[in-house]
């Protein structure tokens, strides 16, 4: 499978980006350290990975990521900086065994999906080209060649996602 | 037959609209107060103005200013003062303005009552937990959404049962007892789970140790963390509100509750504890990292910066001075607290003894103000995190520690185990409980 660049509406629920592998118990801290804290986006996007050291990651090329992480992604603090951080520096979705709870509900309200994975991420390649594709639920590496399924989505952050975030859900739940 | 149920369900049953969507693991659950503070709240201003967000009715609204609190750059001061002034234009209340920390004005507001749901802009709501009501963190963008609808969206979780029992032995505190907690359940052994907490210890955990317990929950990924309510929190609820002590029986969870695990930790054989730098599970007896040089050591926070800790401290350094070099900051977790320290005379102590004591506020804690780390400087710390970067520089390292250890390190200038002091120096070390 590979990515149509942009995909057309038909094909919008496959979403393309290279592996940003990390690890387990990556906390919002390690994401996006405090000192980061900001109302402007310039020194939002500055502190994106900033506290694994790996600030270079954050090319401003428009390059897009899908993060592949171990367990507990996005553990610890509440702030949405970091995953306003994650979401400006182009990553445009989250695998993990298991994710932080505030961090997924965040990351869900502001249109970046968390996937819940099933098999093992161990394959998965840094900067490989990934293809997920939400409506089979599934995480396509290796060109092809590796498929990793994904717990299909609660309804509720479906909805969310497919409105593009909590409170543009809210919005046409209100209409 | 009626279903056995646990504190949490009791808590969440009957406030429960259903499902947000057919077939969703997610319900619309009611809330009864909603915390929110300066840093975060402020991300959601130009949304709420943007989109014409309605905001709930102010019975329901504790906003702190505790971050930035007072502001220590131009930008923060920016940040702050757009905070204040929007809640100014929307005459939403200002009381609780920099008195204190949220989760800690929280447990001292009399809306907080067992049985309650609660929920806040910050991880660290799991605190208000101690008084046995139902209290969890929500990023801004989710509490926009609760102000707007009344109701949080909430995964109703499953809850894992920790019975505490022996008597806690003198001198080990809240902290110990959360690190303890840490250790035994991992980073994210309480993921997706409440914790309800059991007190079989004979009223020797009072409430400022019960804080610093559910405070840290979040560490093991909890969704929230409540005691039982018991005779501690009737105490603790007369001695706030006064009035008769209120029925809490209610609150019991039933026999043959169904619960997801169960855990016990005997807290008579606990010794002093620390979570060794980089993660808040990674815990070890004081022993075992003694003697390493520290140059910080701070008592504060939502997780250790109340009248019990600041006593305990008080009670090491009492007639002694802090190690030549190394810094000792103290900030106390609301102005209630700053003002009983003072009364019992802890604040002067501590000051006698060269603390650096700050006004009321997050400070240190989050790498915020008033005690940052340098590379290579080694804090010990009363607070809830220790990764890379969460008091300065990322390699600057944090130990977690109980408020005696870290006054007793603070002495040395070493990490140091507060039972090893000489007889002499424990002679007051028996804080009131
Ligand atoms: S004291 Fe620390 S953990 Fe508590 S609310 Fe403030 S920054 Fe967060």
């Amino acid at each position: 499978m590979t990515c149509p660049s942009p995909p057309s509406p038909s094909e919008q629920r496959l979403l393309c980006g290279r592996a940003l592998v990390l690890g387990d118990h990556v906390n919002a801290d390690l994401l996006h350290p405090p000192a980061f804290f900001s109302l402007d986006v310039t020194r939002l996007r500055a502190g994106f990975l900033a506290g694994l050291g790996r600030e270079t990651d954050a090319s401003s090329d428009g390059t897009t990521w899908i993060v592949v992480a171990g367990r507990n992604f996005g553990c610890g603090s509440s702030r949405e900086t970091t995953v306003d951080a994650l979401r400006r520096g182009g990553v445009v979705a989250v695998v993990a065994p298991s994710f932080g709870r505030i961090f997924r509900r965040t990351a869900a309200a502001l249109g970046v999906p968390c996937f819940v994975s099933q098999g093992s991420l161990a394959e998965v390649l840094p900067d490989e080209e990934l293809v997920l594709d939400a409506a089979l639920a599934c995480l396509v590496a290796g060109g092809g060649a590796r498929r990793i399924a994904l717990e299909a989505p609660d309804p509720f952050l479906e909805a969310v996602h497919a409105a593009g975030g909590l409170l543009e859900w809210l919005g046409h739940r209100r209409s | 037959m009626p279903v056995a149920s646990t504190l949490v369900e009791k808590i969440l049953a009957p406030r429960s609209r259903g499902p947000v969507v057919p077939g969703s693991r997610y319900h619309a659950v009611e809330v009864d107060l909603v915390l929110a503070h300066d840093a975060t709240f402020t991300l959601g201003i130009e949304r709420i103005e943007r989109l014409g967000l309605p905001i709930l009715t102010p019975e329901k609204l504790l906003f702190a200013a505790d971050h930035f609190a007072p502001p220590s750059s131009p930008e923060r001061a920016a940040i702050l003062g757009r905070y204040v002034t929007f809640l100014g234009e929307r005459a939403l209340p200002r009381d609780q303005l920099f008195r204190g920390i949220s989760h800690q004005l929280a447990v001292e507001d009399p809306r907080v009552r067992p049985g309650r749901v609660v929920v806040g802009a910050d991880s660290h709501t799991t605190m208000v937990g101690a008084l046995g009501c139902f209290a969890t963190g929500f990023g801004t963008t989710d509490i926009l959404g609760v102000l707007a609808t009344g109701t949080a969206f909430l995964e109703i979780p499953p809850s894992i049962e920790l019975i505490l029992r022996g008597v806690l032995p003198t001198g080990i505190e809240g902290k110990d007892l959360a690190l303890a907690m840490l250790a035994a359940l991992g980073e994210d052994g309480a993921l997706g789970h409440a914790l309800e907490l059991h007190d079989h210890t004979g009223g020797s955990i009072d409430f400022d140790a019960r804080c610093a317990i559910t405070n840290q929950a979040v560490e093991a990924g909890a969704t929230s963390a409540a005691f039982v309510p018991d005779a501690v929190t009737a105490g603790i609820l007369h001695l706030r509100d006064g009035g008769a002590p209120p029925d809490l029986d209610r609150w019991a969870p039933d026999a043959g509750a169904n619960y997801a695990r169960s855990l016990v930790i005997d807290v008579a054989s606990l010794p002093p504890l620390v979570a060794r730098p980089g993660s808040p599970a990674d815990v070890v007896p004081v022993d075992a990292v003694a003697g390493e040089p520290i140059h910080q050591a701070f008592v504060g926070s939502c997780a250790g910066g109340r009248l019990t800790e600041l006593e305990a401290a008080a009670s090491i350094l009492r007639g002694r001075r802090v190690a030549p070099g190394v810094r000792l900051v103290v900030t106390p977790a609301s102005e209630q607290v700053w003002r009983a320290a003072s009364r019992s005379g802890a604040l002067g102590t501590l000051s006698e003894a060269g603390a650096l004591v700050t006004n009321p506020s997050c400070g240190a804690c989050g790498g915020i103000d008033k005690g940052l780390l340098a590379a290579g400087e080694l804090c010990i710390s009363t607070s809830n995190r220790n990764g890379p970067g969460r008091m300065g520089h990322r390699d600057g390292r944090i130990m977690l520690a109980s408020a005696a250890t870290v006054a007793a390190s603070a002495l040395t200038g070493r990490v140091t185990d507060p039972r090893t002091l000489a007889r002499s120096q424990l002679a007051s070390w028996d804080v009131p409980r």
